[in-house]
């Protein structure tokens, strides 16, 4: 399989004022693949997504869209953007802020289209501004996919969603991916990412601490989760040098561990009664503030 | 890497696209659409036409139409930029835009053809009403190049209107917007003309854009009016550029790219398309028409029936000889000292039945040799009908120009029958200007009629066509004499 470079940032750096928001950050995005960019707020994913559309231009590094400065209209004659926080012109019907846009390519999708694949029909007789804050979402999606993009860049897709539309985005998103289409996702769902990433790209304080599967993201993590009902008192066990982090939830134990096999040793000499246990694998959540709080320590 | 390549035909659709979606989207804004469309509108009719109907005052009518057009230009490009901008760059609109593949540049011309769009129905509605509603005498030509100085006049505002959008934040906007349109207006004399205004709120207002337009549209109607057209295209495209500027470096160093990647380029290229379709219709249409000097706002019909004859070119006239006197009429015969001499003129030549003839006569002033009398009839077949005798300084007739901006005063002897007489001074680049006309009784006694120059500030002395006295009615018979008459 063909590994084309679609979209690249290498040794960006960019500063805001005293913020250093980008520092030495590489990134590349490959044909076919659905990358998730992850990140606590503030560590630069959106500086690094607005380098990428050629909305900020980098102070030191390069940025390259289809072979293209992203400031040239050629790289993004290929993209389609669905940005956070914007807010369209209330007055317009979805059909002609789709015409608009679609306009804008050399080869868009059929208008018609894309109304039915997002289920737009019911929505086309109102102006843009009396939709809901979910259906404009669903409109900017629509706007995002209009123009037939190689590559997508979606910030933030499923928020303000109800589960079934989200479950139906993300449906849109999977058959975009299976009709080749590549995919930027920047999101705070961490389930979203696990349900739709191929690749995740974490980032702190501006650079790029790992990137991987999701598979391999988490097992970057050494940490476990060992849930058990033990007559043990939380407090008795958080003082194990085992035990990173415990906590009582209902009458269960939940220990976070990087020793698990030490811990459960432990936990049975020390309570033979012990029973109803769960060993777990750290989630995306738990890998990346691991991840990220690594970052910090090492900074 | 493969590449997409976007083929013109959609590119030029993207343009047209992005300019018919922003119009609806203004048409179908009322906070937008009622100040800028119906305001004027609104205004003229009441102001101009109900209100100046009752007071019966038929120069006012002329100065209204022309400053309520000029009113209606200022307002699409001042908030469909000012205010739409300021809003679209908080919002995140522009930005998205940015990351999109609209079109370099096509936002502003979106937004810049929608205001001279707005401008022109603004402009036909106006001169609808003030033809068919309010009587006021219009040709074509004047209907046609009052048309074009509203549209263009459009490109200052949005200018001022690109720069205000890319200062203020969007929920000050309106606030400001309106706080710098509706002042402006007024001190401009959209409302008022400015010689009922406080003398220096008059003499400050050459610094306000809508003064120049309004000047430019007031020229146009044969209302009074100052300076040239060139002076008022030359400070009307320096504020357009300034402010653009202005606003562009603003924009540009919060990121955004409103002319691409290659704003150079798309400049240049929107340059020289303006400049052509500037160039064609300055020429074509307002010539190098100076904006008429004109007293009185009457024989508009003198301006529409003339021929439109642009000169872009304005060299001034031969200089004026030294000698003070024109004619004394002593020497036996009707010529001047110089120039074609004095020819009786009717007002056939513009379809009238008036008619004048002239001979020497005995007895002048002072006990002179001789004098010139001119007697004949003022028909009623055209409008401003005119009868008697005019001096040409330089031939042939009319072609001629004479710069007698050296001379202090025109004096000459004059009497008659009592009826009230007029000097017309026919001045300036185009020959369809409308004349200096001054009026003096002519009784039974000589007595001398002096006009001081200086006090007669709208004729061009750079450039004398011709000078005439006359009448232009009452119709019926009349009989003149003159005598002595002297620039000095």
């Amino acid at each position: 399989m063909s590994q084309t470079t679609l979209a690249s940032l290498s040794g960006v750096r960019k500063r805001f004022g005293k913020i250093q928001a980008l520092d030495g950050f590489d990134l590349a995005v490959k044909r076919g693949e659905l990358l998730a960019v992850l990140g606590p707020n503030g560590a630069g994913k959106s500086t690094a997504i607005s380098i990428l559309l050629g909305l900020q231009t980098a102070d030191e590094g390069s940025a390259e869209l289809f072979g293209h400065a992203p400031q040239e209209i050629d790289g993004r004659r290929r993209i389609g953007v669905m940005m956070q926080e914007v807010m369209l012109p209330g007055v317009m019907r979805p059909r002609e802020l789709l015409e608009q846009v679609a306009s804008y390519y050399p080869v868009p999708y059929d208008v018609d289209e894309v109304i039915a694949r997002m289920s737009l029909e019911g929505l086309l007789k109102r102006p843009y501004g009396k939709l809901s804050g979910g259906q404009k979402r669903q409109v900017q999606f629509a706007l995002a996919i209009c123009g037939r993009p190689e590559l997508l860049f979606l910030d933030e897709p499923t928020v303000g969603l109800d589960v079934q539309a989200r479950e139906a985005l993300w449906k849109v998103v999977r058959e975009l991916m299976h009709e080749g289409c590549s995919i930027v996702l920047t999101t705070h769902y961490l389930e979203e990412a696990e349900a739709l990433a191929d690749r995740v790209a974490v980032m702190a304080r501006g650079r790029l601490i790992t990137t991987g599967s999701v598979n391999e993201i988490r097992s970057h993590v050494s940490r476990k989760q060992v849930s058990c009902v033990s007559r043990l008192a939380p407090d008795t066990v958080r003082a194990w040098p085992e035990a990173a982090q415990v906590e009582m939830e209902r009458d269960r134990l939940q220990i976070n561990t990087r020793e698990a096999e030490a811990l459960l040793v432990r936990l049975f000499r020390e309570d033979p009664q012990l029973s109803d246990i769960e060993v777990k694998r750290a989630g995306l959540a738990e890998a990346f503030t691991e991840l990220t709080n690594e970052s910090k320590g090492a900074a | 890497m493969n590449s997409v390549s976007m083929p013109a035909s959609r590119l030029w659709a993207a343009y047209f696209g992005e300019m018919r979606f922003e119009f609806v989207k203004s048409l179908r804004t009322p906070a937008f659409a009622v100040p800028t469309l119906f305001f004027p509108i609104m205004f003229y009719l009441l102001f101009g036409i109900f209100l100046g109907s009752m007071r019966g005052n038929s120069g006012m009518s002329q100065y209204t139409f022309a400053t309520y057009g000029v009113f209606g230009a200022m307002g699409p490009g001042l908030f469909g930029f000012g205010v739409s901008l300021a809003i679209e760059r908080e919002q995140g609109l522009l930005l998205l835009k940015q990351a999109l593949p609209q079109p370099p540049g096509a936002y502003l011309m979106a937004r810049a053809a929608m205001a001279m769009l707005f401008v022109a129905i603004i402009s036909l509605m106006l001169t609808l009403m003030a033809v068919l509603i309010g009587g006021v005498p219009l040709s074509i030509s004047q209907g046609t190049r009052l048309f074009f100085i509203d549209v263009l006049g459009a490109l200052p505002f949005c200018a001022i209107g690109m720069f205000l959008g890319s200062l203020v934040s969007g929920s000050a906007s309106p606030a400001i917007v309106n706080l710098i349109f509706l002042p402006m207006a007024f001190l401009s004399g959209l409302w008022l003309p400015l010689q009922f205004m406080p003398k220096f709120l008059a003499d400050i207002a050459p610094i306000w854009p809508a003064y120049h337009l309004a000047q430019m549209a007031l020229g146009t109607v044969g209302a009074p009016s100052a300076g040239t057209t060139a002076s008022h295209v030359a400070v009307l495209a320096s504020v357009t550029l300034v402010f653009f500027l202005l606003a562009m470096r603003r924009m540009h160093g919060s990121g955004f790219r409103l002319l691409g990647a290659r704003p150079k380029r798309t400049l240049a290229i929107a340059a020289g398309v303006t400049a052509v379709v500037l160039g064609l219709s300055l020429s074509g249409v307002i010539g190098g028409k100076p904006a008429s000097k004109e007293d009185a706002p009457a024989a508009t019909d003198a301006a529409s029936a003339a021929a439109d004859t642009p000169v872009s070119v304005a060299p001034a006239g031969v200089a004026a000889p030294a000698t003070p006197v024109l004619a004394n009429f002593d020497e036996g015969s009707e010529a001047a000292a110089y120039g074609v001499g004095w020819t009786a003129v009717g007002d056939e030549t513009r379809g009238g039945n008036s008619k004048a003839t002239q001979r020497l006569v005995g007895g002048g002033v002072a006990g002179s040799k001789g004098a010139l009398e001119v007697t004949g009839e003022v028909g009623e077949a055209i409008q401003y009908p005119f009868a008697g005798t005019m001096f040409f300084p330089v031939g042939p007739p009319m072609q001629g120009l004479m710069d007698y901006s050296g001379k202090k005063a025109l004096t000459f002897q004059a009497r008659g029958d009592g009826r009230r007489y007029m000097l017309m001074v026919i001045s300036g680049v185009q020959m369809d200007a409308i004349p200096l006309m001054v009026d003096f009784e002519a009784g039974a006694d000589w007595h001398e009629v002096r006009l001081d120059l200086a006090k007669l500030g709208a004729a061009d002395f750079k450039r004398v066509r011709a000078i005439g006295i006359g009448t232009m009615g009452p119709t019926g018979p009349f009989r003149f004499e003159i005598d002595d008459v002297r620039l000095e």
